[in-house]
């Protein structure tokens, strides 16, 4: 009786664990795609300071997912600026760098130190800050 | 009377002075009491505190945390 019990619960549990896996990598793919198709179609853009941002003002739920992608920056920042012993503005100035090169695609946004929106007009060179090398 | 109470402040005045000085002197000397205006104006602006070369420096680092991180960058 309480063998059976146990398998049965081990059954459900992993069950569970597997439909909760399931769901974590869900949501992972939908992150990944969120910020790759919300550059896309304009609504939000790499910014100078190395966070993004909404392009023309953000509802709740865009608000929502911007800001959750900018914390989870901050931590990556932070985490690389206490073991490199520089400053966390330095490290997002150097990731907003690579990412004015390399992830902003043609027709997108992009965000200028002066806090202006700039659409990249075809494939012309993106105006890069002025702490960028090169 | 009146000379021995003088003479009796001289004595319990003197060693409270000298302790007052030494502790003044010793607390600017620990720069406890200085008051000065701050060297660096407040930062506004952050591209003040970005040092060109540590971006340079950084450049393979935060190429490997772009890479690492997708969904987030």
């Amino acid at each position: 009786m309480t063998v059976l019990h146990s398998k049965f619960l081990t059954k459900v549990l992993c069950a569970a664990a597997l439909g909760a896996t399931a769901a974590i990598a869900g949501t992972a793919l939908a992150q990944d795609a969120f910020l790759d198709q919300a550059r896309a179609s304009g609504q939000i853009g790499e910014q100078a300071d190395g966070y993004v941002g909404a392009v023309k003002g953000a509802s709740g739920d865009l608000k929502a997912r911007i800001d959750q992608i900018n914390i989870k920056r901050k931590a990556a920042y932070t985490q690389l600026a206490e073991k490199r012993g520089v400053s966390v503005n330095e490290v997002a100035a150097a990731t907003a760098c690579e990412l004015f090169q390399n992830r902003v695609g043609p027709g997108q946004f992009y965000r200028t130190e002066g806090g202006q929106w700039v659409q990249r007009q075809g494939s012309a060179p993106v105006q890069l800050p002025s702490y960028c090398p090169k | 009377m009146g000379v021995t109470k003088v003479s009796d402040r001289e004595t319990t005045m003197r060693p409270a002075l000298k302790a007052a000085f030494t502790m003044t002197a010793l607390l600017m000397a620990a720069g406890c009491v200085k008051l000065q205006a701050p060297d660096k104006p407040i930062e506004i602006n952050m591209n003040l505190n970005i040092r060109h070369e540590v971006i340079v420096k950084l450049e393979k680092d935060v190429q490997d945390l772009i890479q690492s991180n997708p969904g987030v960058f």
